[in-house]
């Protein structure tokens, strides 16, 4: 047998001595050789040739012109141009340009998990103040479904004094000094609402735009859409405050059907930031180089016969890997920062807590990270215990957070990485006007139920408007009545910020565009954009 | 020659009912008009195949003086015999092209100076061409000299007709659009885009219906109801124009909108078929419907005067949604030719520094900041070429020092620039004050003092500087124009 891949055969061979015995490994042509085979060609074998070449080329262009100069499969269902995220499968990470002008390059999203009671820190109402400990009216009851609350629950006023503050006057409760002193650069909407109630399917939706599992997150989007600037490090880096993972699991940051290269990293903020980042006792770099290049060599023949690209981009995992020793070792010690810094994060270095990756947050921000989130936990304020209880707890969770939240925020002001940073901050859902009751009895501290018909999010930096207040809740806090935000709009609206049309965003599977803002339509809230 | 009597009247027969439909065509031009009223789309499907048809008679007509000159030289004599069966399918191909042209005018509402020239000299061509061929059957010398005559005469009819019908389908400068500018200027073909129809409403005075109504209806309306297409006999190029009415009658009636045919059509639903403009062309925006809507309300004026209504709706630009413009990618490759050489050998030079700032421009971002101490002034002067379509640089933790200032200072269009952590001082933030795009300064831990920040004062755009760490201290002395603009 011949093998065919290497050169073209010509018909009617006369000189069998040119062609290559069977078995023998395929060989490059001597040009002499080549010469041989062309002169062996007839008039009849080139014309032959001709008719089926210049058939093949009109058909070609044919196929290719048959829409316009964009193949069909370049198009979205609209009919316009598909935007192109192909890259070299040796570096699936590499940048690519956004669509339009960014506002923002990157994002450092806080979410808190367990949902923070928006009654308790951004959305005033004093007339719920004044109804506190009297019946809930039925009418609030009628047709929902609460995860706890059950007969006819009390109205809960707000447990903490609030007060207009900065030069923009927005309403805060007295639980966030810190973050009082950035109200000017916030933009809080005071009226996203979910159709989740449980925590699980509420953070999915969050993140990743469906409640259900298997759909890609909003940093698997992100990275997937614009890559990342440094390739020793992920582009999408999770981390989360110790004690609890989030309900909704890894899943927040998977990458769903996008190639697996896109899926969120967690590090840990205490001891190796990745598990046996360092090399073992008696392992020494070069070692561990050759070891890789044993292994690169393996999967490329690997790659050679199968011809799958993922191959490729597990090769280019490894590299990053052995990269990042260096880098992420660097990157994520914090002792490296001057006191000063520490003290104002409130960081106790070596352990994990939320102070900490949020200064990691700046520091893997500086090295142009894409999109880096921490997971904070705890706040689920049902007053069924006194970890989650307002009056307990939840002062607690207030306290890991503003002081860190506040310094973030003032290091990436005073470097100006605000202006091209999206900080996004926020839970799941929000939380009742009601007072828990679980099973019809008074719990033994002071909580909410979940509510996902109101809650309160607030954004800052790139393209965002700053100390702005946008949509609003009944007077009790308990629906939106305008400008209500659904989580894909918020999705539309962070996608706007990095210069992409959601619908532009898309990934082709099971039979749809599949977009981060999934099918129902979604709005860019212009409003409250800079 | 002569010819026997029944080979006589086979041909004079032949010529008679090839005669016919151009007769045909010529009634029914005459007495069923196009008059840009659309009509049953029955006849506008097989209208449509003139644009198809139309291809055979023009073939045949020019392929005659061809056959003609090459047939008499000595190698092919075979040639001339088959010249009066191509003039034969000439002409039924050119009347029955007519025909279909006819079909189309008359039922897709074409009406208009263009059309009428077209369809005249469609015509014409099949006249002439039917007399060239009975010229050629015969054979005295001074019919010979009219045959050429006419030949001559049917081919720069049917290059004329073929331009008119260019122009209606491909637009009426397709054949200059994209003329070259040398063989322009040689042509003597000008630049200028022809003057609007001229409007009522006296030279200067700027009236509500020239500063608000006629820019949408010229956007949105003049290409099919115009001067050179009038769809139901409607033209929305001057006020007059638009009053007249159309086919069906007045458009407009002052004062009721809803009552107005126009803003009726405006207002359907899009997909109704009545909905204007037709064929899935832009409609009007939501503001410009209610200009038009406020407009009639208030009388449907020529002359009131353009600050006549107050509380207009804002520019649809204002309105909170966000539109997302297809991107025009050839329009794009184009602006890029002329860099994209030096941006792809800087980009294989310097891995992940330089980058088009999005997939729909051709401006430059420049980030040195993972590079490190590896970028310095060195690597900076390499970007020489295309420094000025970088609108920002990002030079964090570079080794750039003061002899880059006049590169900073050549980067025309910046507009965000980061020189955090590195060794510039005074002397570069001085150099910047001719960068008039300059929105945003980041001089985080620099040696920049106060008095350097003087220079940069008057920059039009500057909104934010970021002097943390360094001599510049909250109590300064800080140019008044910065005061707000200062991070510190």
């Amino acid at each position: 047998m011949t093998d065919s891949r290497r050169y073209p055969v010509l018909p009617n061979q006369p000189d069998a001595e040119s062609e290559p015995h069977a078995g023998e490994p395929a060989r490059e042509m001597h040009p002499e050789e080549i010469f041989a085979r062309l002169q062996a060609q007839t008039r009849r074998h080139f014309l032959r040739g001709l008719s089926a070449g210049v058939g093949s080329m009109f058909l070609g262009v044919l196929v290719s012109q048959d829409t316009g100069s964009v193949k069909a499969a370049e198009r979205n269902v609209d009919g316009s141009p598909r935007l192109d995220f192909t890259r070299d499968p040796s570096r699936p990470l590499a940048p690519l340009p956004p669509e339009f002008p960014a506002r923002a390059k990157r994002i450092i999203y806080l979410h808190m998990a367990g949902a923070p009671s928006q009654l308790e820190l951004f959305d005033y109402k004093p007339d719920l103040n004044k109804l506190n400990g009297q019946d809930c009216p039925a009418s609030f009851l009628e047709g929902k479904r609460f995860a706890f609350i059950t007969g006819v629950p009390k109205l809960l006023g707000a447990q903490y004094p609030f007060h207009q503050s900065g030069d923009s006057g927005q309403w805060l409760s007295d639980r966030l000094p810190n973050l009082e002193k950035h109200v000017d650069d916030l933009c809080i909407i005071r009226s996203m609402r979910t159709d989740q109630f449980n925590h699980a399917p509420a953070q999915l939706l969050v993140q990743t735009g469906n409640a259900r599992l298997g759909y890609a997150s909003l940093g698997s989007w992100v990275i997937y859409g614009l890559g990342t600037e440094n390739q020793n490090l992920p582009g999408f880096i999770v981390l989360v405050s110790g004690g609890k993972q989030p309900d909704g699991g890894k899943q927040l940051w998977g990458s769903g059907f996008l190639p697996s290269v896109y899926q969120g990293v967690q590090c840990r903020s205490q001891g190796e930031p990745v598990l046996y980042l360092e090399n073992p006792a008696g392992v020494s770099r070069a070692l561990r180089r050759s070891e890789l290049d044993t292994i690169d060599q393996i999967n490329q023949q690997s790659h050679a016969e199968f011809g799958n690209p993922e191959t490729i981009t597990r090769i280019a995992q490894y590299e990053m890997a052995f990269r990042m020793q260096m880098e992420a070792s660097d990157v994520f010690d914090i002792q490296k920062e001057p006191a000063s810094t520490l003290a104002a994060y409130g960081c106790k270095p070596g352990q994990e807590s939320f102070a900490n990756n949020c200064l990691v947050a700046r520091r893997l921000a500086e090295r142009g990270v894409r999109i880096i989130q921490l997971y904070h936990w705890g706040w689920d304020s049902h007053g069924s215990s006194a970890k989650e209880a307002l009056n307990v707890g939840f002062i607690d969770r207030c306290r890991e957070t503003d002081q860190p939240v506040g310094a973030l925020l003032s290091d990436l002001k005073q470097r100006g990485m605000l202006e091209d940073t999206l900080v996004v901050w926020g839970g799941e859902f929000g939380r009742t006007s009601m007072q828990e009751n679980r099973g019809g009895a008074v719990n033994p501290y002071v909580g909410r139920d979940h509510n996902p018909n109101a809650f309160t999010i607030w954004m800052a930096g790139g393209g965002i408007k700053r100390g702005t207040s946008y949509g609003e809740t009944d007077a009790m806090g308990y629906e939106v009545v305008k400008d209500p935000v659904e989580i894909r709009d918020l999705h539309a609206t962070m996608l706007y910020v990095l210069g992409f049309n959601h619908h532009k965003l898309n990934y082709s599977f099971q039979g749809l565009d599949q977009k981060l803002t999934s099918v129902k339509p979604a709005r860019v809230v212009a409003e409250v954009l800079a | 020659m002569t010819f026997s009597a029944r080979e006589l009247s086979t041909r004079t027969r032949l010529g008679l009912l090839t005669l016919a439909p151009i007769l045909l065509v010529l009634l029914l031009v005459i007495f069923f008009p196009p008059d840009g009223l659309d009509r049953s789309q029955s006849a506008q499907f097989i209208g449509r195949f003139h644009l198809l048809a139309i291809h055979f008679p023009i073939v045949f007509i020019l392929l005659v003086p061809i056959l003609e000159i090459v047939g008499r030289s000595r190698r092919f004599p075979d040639l001339r015999p088959v010249i009066e069966f191509v003039m034969g399918l000439a002409t039924v191909s050119a009347s029955f092209a007519a025909i279909l042209g006819w079909c189309l005018a008359r039922s897709g509402g074409y009406s208009g100076a263009l059309v009428s020239q077209h369809m005249w000299g469609g015509i014409c061509v099949a006249a002439t061409t039917w007399l060239a061929w009975v010229l050629r059957l015969a054979d005295t010398e001074k019919r010979k000299r009219v045959y050429g005559i006419a030949l001559a005469m049917m081919v720069s009819l049917v290059s004329f007709t073929g331009y008119r019908g260019g122009q209606l389908s491909q637009g009426e400068d397709h054949l200059t659009e994209y003329m070259p500018g040398p063989l322009r200027a040689v042509l003597g073909i000008s630049n200028a885009v022809k003057p609007a129809a001229k409007t009522s409403t006296g030279a200067n005075q700027a009236t509500f219906y020239s500063t608000y109504i006629q820019p949408i209806f010229t956007a949105h309306c003049v290409g099919c109801h115009g001067p050179n297409k009038q769809k139901a006999k409607l033209r929305l190029d001057s006020y007059e124009e638009l009053m007249r009415g159309a086919s069906c009658g007045h458009v407009i009636r002052p004062g009721n909108p809803q009552g107005s045919e126009l803003f009726e059509r405006v207002t359907l639903p899009a997909d109704n078929d009545d909905f204007m403009p037709a064929d899935k062309k832009r409609p009007l925006s939501s503001s410009e419907v209610k200009l038009v809507e406020l407009w009639i309300s208030a009388g449907a004026s020529g002359t009131m005067p353009a600050n006549g209504i107050k509380n207009l709706p804002r520019p649809d630009t204002a309105v909170a949604e966000v539109s997302f413009h297809e991107i025009d990618s050839a329009a794009v490759a184009k602006e890029r030719t002329a860099l994209a050489g030096a941006v792809s050998q800087l980009q294989q030079r310097f891995p992940g520094i330089l980058d088009y700032e999005s997939r729909s421009s051709a401006d430059l971002v420049v980030d040195a900041s993972l590079w490190g101490a590896k970028f310095g002034d060195n690597e900076l002067s390499e970007f020489a070429p295309v420094r000025e379509r970088i609108v920002a640089a990002d030079l964090t933790n570079t080794t750039i020092t003061d002899r880059s200032a006049s590169s900073i200072a050549a980067m025309k269009h910046l507009r965000k620039l980061s020189l955090m952590n590195d060794g510039v001082t005074d002397t570069t933030v001085q150099a910047l004050r001719s960068l008039s795009e300059l929105e945003s300064l980041n001089l985080f831990h620099t040696a920049v003092s106060a008095a350097g920040l003087q220079a940069i004062s008057g920059l039009p755009r500057l909104q934010r500087i970021y002097v943390h760490q360094t001599k510049i201290s909250p109590d300064a002395s800080i140019p008044v124009l910065l005061k707000d603009k200062i991070s510190f």
